[in-house]
């Protein structure tokens, strides 16, 4: 625990301020942190890695004894001190090669993590690939392909998919401009298949490319620009499912504001509901009967009388 | 959806011409910046001439869903075991592709000097929040008696108010302000009785400022009161 210490100053203060619970929050942090033995291969796919995140991450040089999964209480201090909620980790070892841990916290307490080991072989940095780059600080194009992504029972690959979207989504934003879409990363993994270790997980990123198409769309074409990354499932920490509940809460505030009787359909239209006033029923054009008949005396004897009495009886409705 | 695709043209033109077409492909193109083309419905991509320009639409056996606030496409289209580099690509080509699609034709578009911005909708991927929602802030002891007593806040218009005596717009507090009372004034009376009652020379000015000063140190004490209850209630 990092002792607090009451600002004196107001700019200490304003920057206290920052790191207190927000309602609109911003952008997460991602900290780059290494282990005690980190191969070349993990180095690199963190520096790509903390390339692509530019300006939302910080990366640390210095050696870490940290066991994540024995002890997260490093992680723990490493968020609370630098104010990030997203760790990554990269350590090797005979057991565990080229290994990256992804974890998030919650509040700078350890939320959820999942071991990831990068395949050596197939694994391409950025600047491998002799294409231009994206721009820095661009919200990436996400896209999960695969049946594992989506499964409905929380897995290895779900809580993959939430923290890739939680690692690259960048800032949210409420607008965007076109120009900005420039690339794509794509997770792909294949099915499961019995008897067969777990299927890997494929991350590609391509640029974009935009071509005519001689309609209103273009024609999209992508190109690798790296890092090409294939990633073993390892040991998994998932949430706990009280404190995740906590987490996925929207504030009250952030809710839209429901007005009156202005509904939206689910096709998306914007209904209202507008009061018309009460009908005047005395003035209600009802069933002609003779016995029903006023009698002569207040009936108007004008020219008009000659014009049978419904006539006459509807221009005084009139 | 008009397609408008320049090579579609010759569709209208004999099978004849359509084998000379495939010949002069070059001169062809530029014989169709001049022809009005045909709006052919949906065969944009089958074309008479052989030479296709490739389709923008995205066919798949199950179809995407996709969160627009995230930029984000999922593909639930089964992946064979042990893809090639390529069969990666021609995935991530589809869903970027059909992701654009959806981002252009859903999303409202305003082109403002700066460039063409997309408005895009609310995420609907749950992700869990950095830090806690902040609780709501303790209420102090005169928000909780003007709500008692049901009094609502006054809006503040700056800090300037209309002195009678001079007719000018004055500032409330600070330099020159109204709350000085007889602290700023030139030539302040001496109170006769209350020198006599209290048995020393009596200082308008300083009993002014000894007031004001008063109520700022009495306010002062209150806000650290608020404080301090809150603190003590978990706030």
């Amino acid at each position: 625990m990092i002792r607090t210490v009451k600002p004196k100053t107001a700019r200490s203060k304003r920057a206290m301020d920052k790191k207190e619970p927000q309602i609109v929050e911003n952008p997460k942090m991602t900290l780059f942190l290494r282990g005690k033995k980190c191969s070349q291969v993990v180095q690199l796919a963190m520096a790509d890695l903390c390339s692509v995140k530019r300006p939302l991450s910080m990366k640390f040089t210095k050696k870490n004894a940290i066991h994540p999964f024995e002890d997260a209480a490093s992680f723990e201090f490493f968020s609370e001190k630098n104010d990030a909620s997203l760790l990554v980790f990269g350590c090797h070892s005979k057991k565990r090669p080229h290994c990256l841990t992804i974890a998030r916290c919650l509040n700078h307490k350890l939320l959820d993590m999942l071991e990831l080991y990068l395949d050596a072989e197939t694994f391409r940095t950025m600047s491998q690939f002799k294409t231009p780059k994206a721009a820095v600080g661009l919200k990436p194009l996400l896209s999960f392909s695969g049946t594992l992504f989506e499964s409905p029972t929380p897995n290895a690959y779900t809580l993959a998919k939430s923290l890739f979207v939680d690692l690259f989504r960048g800032q949210d934003t409420p607008q965007i401009d076109v120009e900005g879409l420039q690339y794509i990363i794509n997770f792909a993994a294949s099915e499961e298949v019995e008897g067969q270790p777990p299927p890997q997980i494929r991350v590609r990123s391509y640029r974009i490319v935009t071509k005519k198409s001689g309609q209103k769309l273009p024609r999209v074409e992508v190109e690798e620009m790296g890092p090409r990354m294939d990633l073993r499932i390892g040991r998994m920490q998932e949430a706990d499912e009280l404190i995740l509940r906590e987490a996925l809460k929207k504030p009250r505030q952030l809710e839209p504001r429901t007005k009156k009787n202005i509904d939206m359909d689910i096709m998306g239209d914007k209904v209202g509901k507008i009061h018309v006033g009460q009908q005047d029923l005395s003035s209600l054009q009802t069933r002609k009967m003779k016995g029903l008949k006023r009698s002569r005396g207040d009936m108007d004897l004008d020219a008009e009388t000659l014009v049978d009495e419904e006539m006459a009886d509807t221009k005084r409705v009139r | 959806m008009a397609e408008l695709d320049m090579e579609d043209a010759p569709v209208l033109a004999s099978p004849t011409s359509q084998l000379q077409s495939e010949l002069e492909d070059g001169v062809q193109l530029l014989n169709n910046e001049t022809t009005t083309p045909s709006t052919n419905g949906n065969h944009a991509n089958i074309l008479s001439n052989g030479k296709s320009r490739a389709p923008i639409t995205v066919s798949k056996p199950i179809p995407y869903t996709f969160d627009l606030g995230h930029l984000l496409c999922n593909d639930t289209n089964p992946i064979p075991q042990n893809p090639t580099q390529a069969d990666l690509t021609a995935i991530a080509r589809d869903c970027a592709q059909s992701l654009l699609n959806q981002l252009l034709t859903t999303c409202p578009i305003t082109s403002t000097p700066e460039g063409v911005h997309l408005t895009l909708p609310t995420p609907t991927t749950p992700l869990p929040r950095e830090k806690n929602i902040p609780p709501p802030k303790e209420e102090t002891t005169w928000e909780k008696f003007a709500k008692k007593k049901g009094i609502q806040s006054k809006k503040r218009v700056g800090n300037k108010v209309y002195d009678d005596a001079t007719g000018e717009w004055v500032p409330k507090w600070g330099f020159g302000g109204k709350n000085k009372g007889t602290e700023d004034s030139w030539l302040v009376e001496v109170d006769g009785e209350k020198e006599q009652r209290e048995g020393k020379a009596d200082d308008g000015r300083r009993d002014s400022r000894a007031e004001r000063k008063m109520v700022v140190k009495r306010q002062e004490r209150r806000e650290k009161g608020n404080e301090r209850r809150a603190v003590k209630n978990g706030n």
